[in-house]
């Protein structure tokens, strides 16, 4: 039997996000986006809701939780509802604890989970993508050579998002043919982490082209993963968490633009009434249900224990493409308004459009 | 210390509400419903007195069975059990008062929080009836409360200012929207919410009085707002529009 009823605890977590959002972040994101900055405090509220550590086990900082995929998703859809930069910065360390948990040795678990399984937020990032034509996270160009007790990785990353601020970073590379994960630090010689990178959005944060020049990483760093858990798997699941945020974002450029329409009288009467607008709100509406449907079906898959590949890039795939037509959609209703930054349906134009191409932003 | 706070189901205040077609009440179509923000205020200075000073908070909420969603939510901010009694239907704020009246004389706390108002109905009314139906000392529209041995002191934000009280316990006390700012409950504190126990009780059970004192006759939608906003230069442009064009004053 098929249910999209949420549960009592989904219901309270999503309500519970979502009042934090409407206090810190709803009214703040248009001044965030121009001081291209989240303060910390703010990112520190969504840090102690708990999210990114509740499955880890206490032994390692963490809550000892099931780890659920759907409340993750949920979860997801709610931060970047507010703010999508927001929903990344504040969820950033998922994506390196999360990978070290599931794919790590004992070693490396004791060592690094504590680090960043605590109270205050510490940033801390993981570096998928590469300049290029047709980035294919399956197909890393970044290279990890073996060599004396080492690898030596060499490559380019680009959106590596708070690479200065943080201590450790994982970064992806292919080995003989095999993609994996290596831990570093950020004092390891050879890793040159760049200006940050001027983005058509996501003003508020901070990613960084990071050079891997001949980076010596010790050999006991490197992720090998298990039968339970990859380099693929945490590829679909952080493709799961962008349909979510893509979700989000188009939920909030959907809501804003039908509340606008209702509002803003012309020709004496809403232009909600006009059937060019409300075709466009109905579009939007459908296809928010659309993504979300999509992510939660394959958000479920992964968290019933299913192969999930094909559910998630499809939810990846049609969250990366809806959201640049909900938010498009999201500026024409608002004509001429919607093309002035005092309306936020410009910042999730073009914070959508990072649904599509950034990868490893965040993870369920 | 014993703390009951109350909490009330109302329909979402972040939806605009339309008045149904037949003028009986309003559209609960697709209506989502919220804790009151103001019992949320309480729910969570009952937290913090208990967390400085220990004892046991209680919730205590009328509601239509199966709906608990909202209790389970102070639960997750750190109540420690609750106590729902099972109904359907609008309860006005002296009904209300009398329940919570049969349920407080068998709890016995030392105080009972409750938000100042609910936000559905606006009346503002339950914590004084309560207060004067148990004959406790009340401090409503509370911006602090300290807690001492056998009292607490209230401060009050009234017109002229601030005004402390200082009331013998037990005695009720309701939430100002400063009183402070409720926690965002953490991922493990909703799912320890889980195992917190909700008791139930129906009217019949309490032998209450029940009968309403208020009879609701219809509801209406605001007449729409007329006109726009017009500013004037100079104060005698403003005196001369009254007396000419609104014939305001003469």
């Amino acid at each position: 039997m098929l249910s999209f009823n949420m549960s009592e605890e989904q219901t309270i977590t999503r309500d519970t996000v979502a009042r934090l959002v409407k206090d810190l972040i709803i009214d703040t994101a248009h001044e965030m986006d121009e001081a291209g900055n989240i303060p910390e405090e703010y990112i520190q509220a969504a840090w102690e809701l708990g999210a990114s550590i509740a499955a880890i086990p206490e032994a390692y900082g963490g809550y000892d939780m099931d780890y659920s995929p759907m409340m993750n998703a949920i979860i997801l859809e709610e931060l970047a509802y507010g703010d999508m930069a927001f929903a990344v910065a504040a969820t950033l360390p998922s994506m390196f604890i999360f990978p070290v948990y599931e794919m790590g040795t004992e070693e490396q678990k004791k060592k690094y989970l504590p680090l960043f399984c605590k109270e205050a937020y510490t940033p801390c990032t993981c570096a998928i993508n590469e300049p290029g034509f047709g980035f294919d996270p399956h197909k890393l160009k970044t290279k990890a050579v073996k060599k004396n007790g080492s690898y030596i990785l060499n490559g380019e990353k680009c959106f590596v998002p708070l690479a200065k601020e943080s201590s450790h970073f994982l970064i992806a590379a292919s080995c003989d043919g095999e993609n994996s994960f290596f831990i570093a630090d950020a004092e390891n010689a050879g890793i040159n982490i760049k200006k940050p990178e001027r983005n058509l959005g996501l003003y508020s944060l901070k990613t960084y082209e990071v050079a891997l020049d001949n980076c010596e990483i010790p050999a006991k760093n490197r992720l090998v993963g298990n039968s339970d858990c990859n380099y693929d798997k945490i590829i679909q699941k952080s493709a799961i968490a962008m349909s979510a945020i893509g979700t989000g974002v188009s939920r909030a450029s959907y809501e804003y633009a039908r509340d606008y329409a209702k509002e803003r009288i012309q020709f004496g009467e809403p232009i909600a009434h006009k059937q060019s607008i409300a075709f466009m709100i109905a579009e939007m509406a459908y296809e928010v249900e659309a993504m979300r449907l999509m992510t939660w079906k394959a958000a479920s898959m992964l968290e019933n224990g299913k192969d999930c590949q094909r559910d998630s890039f499809l939810a990846r795939l049609y969250a990366g493409e809806m959201s640049m037509k909900v938010t498009d959609h999201g500026i024409q209703v608002l004509g001429g308004h919607g093309f002035i930054r005092e309306h936020p349906v410009e910042r999730y134009y073009r914070n959508a459009r990072g649904v599509a191409i950034l990868h490893g932003m965040a993870i369920v | 210390m014993k703390i009951i706070v109350t909490t009330k189901r109302v329909t979402d205040p972040d939806i605009k509400v339309t008045v149904n077609s037949d003028g009986t009440g309003i559209d609960l179509q697709d209506m989502t419903y919220k804790m009151n923000p103001f019992d949320e205020i309480a729910v969570e200075e009952a937290v913090r007195i208990k967390e400085n000073s220990g004892g046991e908070v209680i919730l205590l909420s009328i509601g239509p069975a199966g709906f608990q969603t909202e209790i389970r939510a102070g639960l997750a901010m750190g109540a420690d059990r609750a106590i729902q009694v099972e109904h359907d239907d609008y309860v006005e704020p002296s009904v209300a008062a009398r329940i919570f009246k049969k349920v407080i004389e068998r709890e016995s706390p030392d105080i009972v929080l409750m938000g100042k108002q609910a936000v559905d109905d606006d009346a503002g009314q339950t914590g004084q009836t309560l207060a004067f139906l148990l004959g406790w000392p009340q401090a409503c529209f509370a911006s602090e409360i300290s807690i001492n041995k056998n009292s607490a002191v209230v401060r009050r934000e009234v017109d002229k200012g601030i005004e402390t009280l200082e009331v013998s316990l037990p005695a009720v006390i309701t939430a100002d929207l400063r009183l402070n700012e409720p926690r965002y409950p953490s991922l493990p504190m909703i799912m320890k919410s889980k195992k917190k126990k909700i008791d139930t009780l129906s009217f019949s059970e309490l032998a209450a009085d029940i009968e309403p004192r208020v009879r609701y006759l219809s509801m209406e939608n605001p007449m729409e707002r007329e006109g726009s906003c017009v500013l004037f230069e100079a104060v005698d442009d403003l005196i001369n529009a009254l007396q000419t064009k609104a014939g305001a004053i003469r």
